[in-house]
């Protein structure tokens, strides 16, 4: 085989030369060669192993519909599956071949061909039943490795944004429909889209020589002349290098637009964009895609689209071979024949499946005076060789003939590109004369135009544009005149597969060329029972690969109409779903990665806090200290042990500004409230505050918190860090929606504040040097109550309050005084033994005291009543959130999971959170019916002032089991640890400490 | 991506709002007069047809307003929105013409081609 230039048709290449490697290699080509033209263009054509059979494959088309040459660029973040056929190369690009093993000449995974038997349809879902175990540990590794496409990159890096759009019109394809249609937009008042998935605009005016002029223009000429006026216009927008993946509903597109096309963006620049576009209405330019015919080994190398070949001629001035055969089954075909004479390539055979009387009078002459070799009524029945074609077989009036070649170019048929009007909802109907799906019934505000309605003739553009979109007013009329160098009739025959002369391992007629399917296959999927297209795909992997079987989809339908003996409409097709084509995740994430993803939420002490070596805890986006290292090699047990005893022997202090605060202000605010969470807020005295629960409707528990009263229009509610936003958004969803006629506003003071809990019995007296002239006595200042004071030129409200059980105080105040503050607290504390403490701290003196956690002893499933919480029930109010809910019969059962204390009988054992409550003493060697388990541990510390383990668990009618002794699973043993059942207050059951 | 048309901000796009679900499930107003059964079914059972649905929206990322929509869930087309406070448009107002549970709408489901 030998490339040669095409110097006649050289626009679209400079003559700069460019080089890059292919899996190691460097090859030269031309700026604005794609990879396959420039692989073509020095004669290279292996690309590629198949996904199953490891089958050697070459370049099978020149688009965006390519099934085999797909390649890793290494250069690009190591993109896999990306198309030789549309990306362009550039100095320095790292190019590699995919699915091969060790290298692409010699590939060991090819034996799966020969094991093809066992690789038949469904073959996943038969053969890798059994035994258990094996398909984690044999079966799926030796899968992964041998079958497959590229390799994921290792690491996220490209850098993309995303573009948004708001227009009147999107012009989806810049061909020559598209092209006419925008000339009517231009300066006019619509807002206009264009967008072209290549370089340039032109279309399929770049691939061949059908037409010979419009307007008396040289087709290039007249490309230039119209992009330079749809240029001038300042409404309308062309992008370029962009195609459009999704059309959803009301008339949204996404597109996307690489911008590492020729060159690598400077590092400042996004690599791809994603534009979402929403428009007013969408004409589809897309136009149409050319497909296959299944024969014996149509996946070989050397095997090419026929209207691909002629887009390699025009497009990038490379004649992948002189003298290939010619293989089709209707006139589009006729253009490449002529392509190649005129520039003195002789097609060594032209095989047409119509009969003679059905083919163009101009194209029979073309041939006779040519004296090309031809054959009309004859197919080709298979090829032949090993890495490359070598030989073709064709079958003429019952004879085989055989031919020596290097390439085949085959065409079976074309038709409308109707994947983005399926995705838009619209209804296509099947064309008995074209053999094809037309666009009939749109969905939304869509035309479609051109080719991609199934217009292939150019004489009727004009016509079908102007009525088509004659509605829109103020429209400019456009006159095209059109000169074609071809029949503007397009004709084609019914074929789909050819019957194969001789049967081997090795001889497959292919369907789905990317994903290894055969007609073989989809005769079998059909005797086996999947007879429905859409269980066909699923069950043989038919059209689902990366290319969707752009080039084949049609054909499988044509094929299984046959063997079902239905028409195609009633066989129907398969749904059409985003994207059209493969769609990167990092442009689907744009800048929406790392903190602009997740923001990290910082409190105003938080500098302090790193240079005191907090260590840190994730809390929703929160960043909470964990706990402090003290020193260095100090580990979180010692530390968290050491501060949980300093502050029950002296004081603690806390950075609680994390803690949801709502404000709710009101006429009705009293009532409100009464209906928001279970306590009884009426008889509740002002600047006093309340712990608080608020259920789902139904009865479980949702939040917690503190609510203070500052009269009966006005409340100030805390809530847990995470929990902020939904009480938030529950209480504005109540507000509106069932009780509008209350008049109530709330809104979240969370950032507006920040918080410190100080306690421990050392706390008062720190709270009286930093505070000097507040009384903060038992009488002055009981529990629960609150005040706000005056400091410095703001105000503080201080509450009398703990989660830790001990004497407490927390402090509200703007963050921007917080950290001075702190600092402050911090220097009055030292001689009196003040220490910082962290979230863990907090969980285990909580613990200690029997306090419970939302989200850690209750999981969703947990009413107060399960938590001896009753005394928090407002019983006398006439209705709250949940409250009906509490008497309904399974809420109301005796034997529900209750909060226990778990206590272990030897002190020193260890008891494990999330693990099981059992009645048995001892787990079995081999379980073999399952145990029974009464419920499970939901917190658990190592207690520094008790000196054991102290557990809160959910045991199955637990109130009735104080002091039973039951067990406790060990992950790590089979023994268990006996317990006992206690009540969850381990420490200061009678307050002595809290009301000191 | 959906269009929605908030009442008190106008057009904007599906991601700024939230989905209730289904509309017009009013909470009773005496919840302690009614049975287990009538009060689990306010608690749990909403409906989830095929065709027009009527359902709630929040604007949660704009104005954080509750609102009614018609919606008809096999082809998302939003037929109709209005304020909490506004009378619910009537069924008959709409074509509902789906063949129900199974049933595709003859345009709009993206399922079909034309039969002749
Ligand atoms: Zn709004």
């Amino acid at each position: 085989m030998s490339s040669i230039n095409n110097t006649k048709s050289f626009h679209l290449i400079s003559s700069q030369k460019v080089s890059f490697t292919f899996d190691g290699k460097k090859i030269t080509g031309f700026k604005g060669d794609t990879i396959a033209s420039a692989l073509l263009r020095n004669n290279i054509n292996l690309v590629g192993r198949s996904f199953k059979y490891h089958r050697p494959r070459g370049i099978y088309t020149c688009g965006i519909e390519e099934p085999n040459a797909l390649v890793q660029i290494i250069s690009e973040h190591n993109e896999p599956n990306a198309r030789a056929t549309v990306k362009r190369i550039y100095e320095g690009m790292i190019v590699e071949s995919q699915n091969r093993w060790p290298s692409l000449k010699m590939d060991i995974g090819a034996v799966n061909n020969l094991l093809s038997p066992i690789f038949s349809a469904g073959f996943y879902y038969k053969t890798f039943m059994g035994p258990k175990g094996f398909w984690k540990k044999i079966y799926e590794p030796i899968i992964r490795k041998t079958a497959g496409l590229g390799k994921p990159p290792k690491e996220f890096r490209s850098k993309s944004t995303h573009h948004h759009h708001n227009v009147d019109v999107v012009i989806v394809g810049g061909g020559i429909s598209g092209l006419i249609a925008a000339l009517k937009f231009i300066d006019t008042n619509y807002d206009v889209l264009i967008i072209e998935q290549d370089s340039f605009l032109g279309g399929t005016l770049n691939n061949s020589k059908k037409i010979k002029e419009i307007n008396g223009l040289d087709t290039i000429e007249w490309i230039k002349k119209t992009e330079d006026l749809i240029s001038k216009s300042k409404n309308i927008k062309i992008l370029k290098d962009t195609t459009v993946s999704s059309y959803n509903y009301s008339n949204h597109l996404i597109a996307l637009e690489d911008k590492a096309v020729g060159s690598l963006p400077p590092n400042y620049k996004p690599e791809l964009v994603l534009h979402k576009i929403r428009t007013q209405h969408t004409i589809l330019a897309n136009g149409y895609i050319e497909r296959i015919l299944s024969f014996r080994n149509n996946d070989l190398p050397g095997v090419m689209l026929a209207g691909s070949f002629e887009k390699f001629i025009h497009r990038y001035g490379v004649v992948p071979e002189t003298n290939p055969i010619i293989f089709t089954n209707n006139s589009s075909t006729f253009s490449l024949l002529k392509s190649l004479v005129e520039l003195n390539c002789k097609p060594s055979a032209y095989v047409d499946n119509r009969e003679e009387n059905s083919i163009e009078k101009s194209t029979l002459d073309y041939l006779k005076n040519n004296n090309i070799l031809f054959y009309t009524g004859a197919e080709v029945e298979g090829c032949d060789g090993r890495n490359i074609i070598r030989e073709a077989f064709i079958r003429h009036k019952g004879n085989i003939i055989k031919l020596k070649t290097n390439m085949l170019c085959v065409s079976g048929g074309i038709n409308p590109d109707v994947n983005l009007f399926t995705q838009s909802k619209g209804l296509i109907k099947w064309d008995d004369n074209l053999f094809t799906f037309k666009p009939e019934n749109a969905f939304q505000n869509t035309i479609v135009i051109g080719s991609a309605s199934g217009n292939f003739n150019f004489q009727k553009l004009n016509d079908e544009i102007k009525n088509k979109l004659n509605f829109l007013k103020g429209v400019n009329d456009t006159k095209i005149e059109i000169i074609s160098n071809v029949e503007n009739d397009y004709n084609i025959s019914e074929i789909w597969d050819i019957k194969p002369e001789k049967e081997s391992l090795w001889s497959k007629s292919f369907i789905d060329i990317q994903n290894d399917v055969t007609v073989k296959d989809l005769r079998q999927a059909i005797t086996e029972g999947f007879d429905r297209i859409e269980h066909l795909k699923r069950f043989t992997t038919n059209s689902m690969g990366t290319d969707q079987g752009k080039i084949s989809s049609i054909n499988s339908l044509g094929i299984v109409s046959k063997i079902l003996n239905k028409s195609v409409e009633e066989v129907g097709t398969t749904i059409y779903r985003p994207p059209f084509a493969p769609l990167s995740f990092s442009a689907i994430a744009g800048r929406n990665t790392y903190e602009f993803y997740d923001p990290k939420r910082k409190t105003p002490i938080h500098s302090w806090h790193i240079d005191n070596n907090a260590v840190f805890e994730d809390v929703g986006q929160w960043k909470r200290p964990w706990y402090f290292k003290n020193k260095k090699g100090e580990t979180m047990h010692q530390a968290v042990q050491r501060e949980s005893k300093q502050l029950r022997e002296s004081a603690g202090i806390l950075d609680g500004s994390t803690l949801g605060k709502i404000e709710v202000k009101g006429k009705d605010a009293l009532e409100f409230m009464n209906l928001m969470y279970t306590n009884a807020f009426t008889k509740m005295k002002p600047m006093t505050s309340r712990y608080v629960l608020m259920l789902g409707e139904d009865g479980m528990i949702k939040d917690d918190g503190i609510v203070s009263k500052i009269n009966d229009q006005h409340f100030i509610a805390t809530t847990t860090t995470g929990g902020a936003p939904k009480v938030l958004a529950d209480m504005e969803e109540y507000a509106q929606t069932e009780w509008p006629n209350l008049e109530v506003y709330m809104n979240s003071i969370t950032e507006q504040f920040s918080t410190f809990n100080i306690s421990g019995p050392k706390s008062r007296a720190i709270m009286r040097k930093v505070f000097s002239n507040i009384d903060f006595s038992n009488e002055k200042f009981p529990f629960m109550t609150f005040n706000n004071f005056k400091y410095l030129d703001t105000e503080v409200r201080i509450m009398r309050a703990s989660f830790t059980g001990e004497l407490g105080y927390e402090i509200y105040i703007p963050p921007k005084y917080a950290l001075e503050l702190w600092k402050k607290i911090f220097h009055s504390g030292k001689n009196l033994g003040l220490v910082p403490y962290g979230t863990e701290t907090m969980h285990l003196l909580r613990a200690e005291k029997g306090y419970i956690v939302v989200g850690q002893d209750t999981d969703g499933t947990v009413t107060p009543i399960d938590l001896n919480l009753n005394w928090m029930i407002g019983k006398n109010k006439k209705d709250f959130i949940g409250k009906r809910s509490l008497s309904r019969f399974d809420t109301a059962r005796e034997d529900r999971k209750q909060l226990v204390g778990i206590l272990p009988l030897d002190k020193n054992k260890k008891i494990l959170e999330g693990q099981h409550i059992l009645e048995i003493n001892k787990l079995p060697k081999k379980v073999e019916t399952p145990i029974e388990y009464l419920g499970h541990v939901t917190s658990s510390y190592h207690s520094p002032n008790l000196k054991h383990f102290v557990a809160m668990a959910l045991v199955k009618g637990g109130k009735k089991l104080m002091g039973k002794k039951v067990y406790v699973s060990d992950p790590s043993k089979s023994e268990t640890i006996p317990v006992e059942i206690v009540n969850p207050v381990f420490l200061d059951p009678k307050n002595k400490r809290l009301l000191s | 991506m959906l269009i929605i048309n908030c009442p008190y901000c106008g057009e904007r796009d599906q991601s700024e709002f939230s989905n209730g679900g289904q509309a017009h499930v009013a909470r009773p107003s005496d919840p302690e007069k009614l049975n287990d059964k009538e009060w689990s079914e306010y608690v749990f059972v909403r409906s989830n047809p095929k065709g027009i649905f009527f359902e709630r929206w929040v604007h949660s990322h704009g104005c954080r307003k509750w609102f009614n929509a018609v919606r008809n869930t096999a082809t998302d087309e939003i037929l109709k929105i209005y304020k909490l406070n506004e009378k619910p448009p009537s069924l008959d107002e709409f074509t509902n013409n789906l063949k129900t549970p199974s049933g595709e709408p003859e345009l709009g489901s993206g399922n079909f081609t034309v039969k002749k």
